[in-house]
């Protein structure tokens, strides 16, 4: 389970402070998929690096599985699969290396490693290259392994950032299929994405930010009640106000 | 410290992977530096025999004024040749070393027992193309006048002591390893330089180039702590610049075997003692460069960034062997535990064969752990800033 309460975070710009994250809290229940869903720019890939220990929340938590973020990293990290916005993989070593690496990083025993990959390698219908030199691999090929080396260590909880961009139909598809197998073995997921339509159809629970707030929270159902819209696209674009950047 | 060695592994594969990285390491460089210094060497040594022992080609100016001077001096092996018409131009242009004049009045003078003129002309900016040619022919104008001399002074019934209140002689006591000539004299500075900068693509390659191909941030998002992770990159880029050093010194070694230095002792005189010193000498300046090239790969924002910064790593191991070579000092203890300069001064000794002291290991040592540590710190602090991952 992922409790992120009241986080904030700002940067420096040549035009003054940028208030990214401004106040965000969502719960991410186990067994579930969370959707992160806002248009391009609204704080999604901040709150997650704060979720993932890669930066400081200026006020507020984040707790995983109960476990503070800003007292023990270490301990959170190695209860996340992590698929971050950069996912380059290292191209002068086989897709079965990278993930084999990332796997002892995480303190796995090589049996164990073999075990994992062998099971996330048909999962993700990576037979076919995984004992390839990354060099050359398609965006598809390369999201794969970064979701498998992301996933080597059997995490409760996965965060995925925008992890269909760039992917073709078919990719998509498989990896829609693959997140709903990780809420079926009780894993809290929790992706984040500016394309309704995939959140719409993936999640359980969808918080919706826009300009560094949740300007929504709740099941697909909840939200419709709480604008009055039936359509659920309808729903997004009153949430946010505008319909900028939604649609694929 | 299982994490540690993980990514240090996993960095030397890539790294050995990278056939280019691997090209430059351990064939371009060992092969390149030896060559061009033993190929300098073997050519500076044929050049010197060549002025002290081949005959010595000398325009002489009025040649027909002189002529028991000019028949003497063919007779030590030196070719008169007719006089060029411009005698300043043709020495400026290095078309001769050096040239002899005959003043027109040498017989007169010569007859009168007046000192008769002759006058050597020649370059002095050009030290190492004429300085030889032009010792040698002073050396045996004044054999000339002296014999000459002698003779007139027996002449006149006095003898030839009376004019040489003094002899002088002198004694060399450097030792045969101590008489290294200049390309040894380099060796310090490119052994410095090779460990400082050795490991430079790795190094940037590992920090910057991680970040730019977007795979640092996942290796962030592991549980491994970021000192493990620096300690790793910094570990890999030592062990492929020793690798790379290595290389270097056997090539060099194999180079003065193979190309023939002509009869100058210019072999590498260190055996492998000297070796293992050189190593454990150069072993701190390594871990250093690494450090630093990897704290400047975390502070850049870019690959390309990191890379500006290198010439200006560059100039470092040159300052001392600069300075040294300007105003040549003697050395006092606390210059060992100055980066570069100690390592400079101590490399000199193994190569002179001189003994190095505990007291000089533990100064030169201990000073460049500290600043390998002092540096260490500032890399793990650069590598805690949030825009390490996030700002490429």
């Amino acid at each position: 389970m992922i409790q992120v309460e009241d986080v904030r975070k700002s940067f420096a710009s040549p035009t003054g402070r940028v208030q990214a994250v401004d106040g965000v809290s969502f719960t991410a229940h186990d067994g579930q998929i969370t959707g992160l869903l806002g248009p391009n720019g609204a704080g999604k890939t901040t709150t997650l690096r704060m979720l993932y220990t890669l930066m400081r929340p200026e006020t507020g938590r984040v707790l995983v599985d109960g476990i503070d973020v800003a007292t023990d990293p270490a301990a959170v990290r190695a209860r996340l699969g992590v698929l971050p916005d950069a996912r380059g993989i290292y191209k002068r070593l086989t897709a079965r290396e990278n993930i084999a690496y990332f796997g002892e990083l995480q303190g796995l025993g090589r049996a164990q490693i073999a075990g994992r990959t062998t099971k996330l390698a048909a999962a993700l219908d990576m037979h076919e290259f995984i004992e390839r030199r990354a060099e050359g691999f398609s965006q598809g090929q390369r999201t794969k392994t970064a979701i498998a080396r992301a996933l080597v260590h059997d995490p409760r909880n996965v965060v995925l950032d925008e992890p269909t961009n760039g992917l073709d139909v078919m990719t998509t598809r498989s990896l829609r299929n693959f997140l709903l197998g990780l809420r079926g073995e009780g894993r809290c997921v929790l992706f984040s994405s500016h394309v309704m339509q995939e959140v719409a159809q993936l999640c359980d629970r969808i918080v919706v930010i826009a300009h560094g707030h949740v300007v929504a929270d709740g099941t697909p159902d909840e939200l419709r009640a709480a604008t009055g819209c039936a359509n659920l696209e309808d729903a997004f674009v009153r949430a946010i106000g505008t319909d900028e950047g939604l649609f694929a | 410290m299982k994490a540690l060695w993980t990514i240090l592994r996993k960095e030397l594969l890539d790294a050995f992977r990278d056939r280019r990285m691997v090209l430059v390491a351990f064939v371009v460089m060992p092969l390149a530096i030896p060559l061009v210094l033993a190929g300098t060497n073997a050519l500076g040594a044929r050049k010197q025999a060549q002025q002290l022992e081949g005959s010595l080609q000398l325009p002489i100016v009025g040649a027909a004024h002189a002529p028991n001077l000019v028949r003497w001096l063919e007779s030590q092996n030196v070719k008169p040749l007719p006089p060029p018409e411009d005698v300043d131009a043709a020495v400026r242009t290095q078309e001769h070393d050096v040239v002899l004049r005959i003043d027109e009045k040498y017989g007169e003078d010569w007859r009168a027992g007046r000192p008769a003129q002759v006058e050597i002309i020649f370059d002095s900016s050009r030290p190492l193309d004429s300085g030889m040619s032009v010792a040698r022919i002073r050396g045996l104008l004044d054999g000339y006048s002296n014999s000459v001399g002698t003779l007139r002074l027996i002449a006149r019934g006095i003898h030839p002591a009376v004019a040489s209140p003094l002899q002088v002689g002198s004694r060399d006591v450097a030792t045969p390893e101590a008489r290294f000539d200049l390309s040894q004299q380099i060796l310090p500075y490119l052994l410095l330089l090779l460990a400082f900068i050795g490991g430079m693509q790795l190094a940037i390659d590992a920090t910057a180039g991680e970040r730019e191909r977007q795979s640092l941030e996942p290796l962030l998002a592991t549980p491994v702590a970021r000192e493990a992770i620096i300690s790793a990159k910094i570990l890999a880029t030592s062990i492929f610049a020793l690798l790379s050093i290595a290389m270097t010194l056997v090539a060099y070694r194999l180079a003065f075997t193979i190309v023939p230095s002509g009869g100058i002792d210019a072999s590498f005189a260190v055996g492998p003692l000297g070796l293992l010193q050189l190593f454990l000498i150069i072993l701190p300046i390594v871990l250093l460069g690494a450090t630093l090239l990897t704290a400047l790969a975390a502070f850049a924002r870019s690959y390309r960034e990191a890379q500006g910064y290198l010439p200006l790593l560059m100039f470092l191991p040159m300052i001392p062997t600069l300075v040294l070579m300007v105003a040549p000092v003697r050395t006092q203890l606390w210059m060992l535990a100055v980066p570069f300069l100690g390592q400079n001064q101590l490399i000199l000794r193994v190569l002179r064969g001189e003994q190095i002291s505990a007291l000089d290991w533990a100064v030169s040592l201990g000073a460049a752990f500290v600043v390998v540590g002092a540096v260490w710190l500032v890399a793990a602090r650069l590598y805690h800033r949030e825009q390490l991952a996030t700002s490429a």
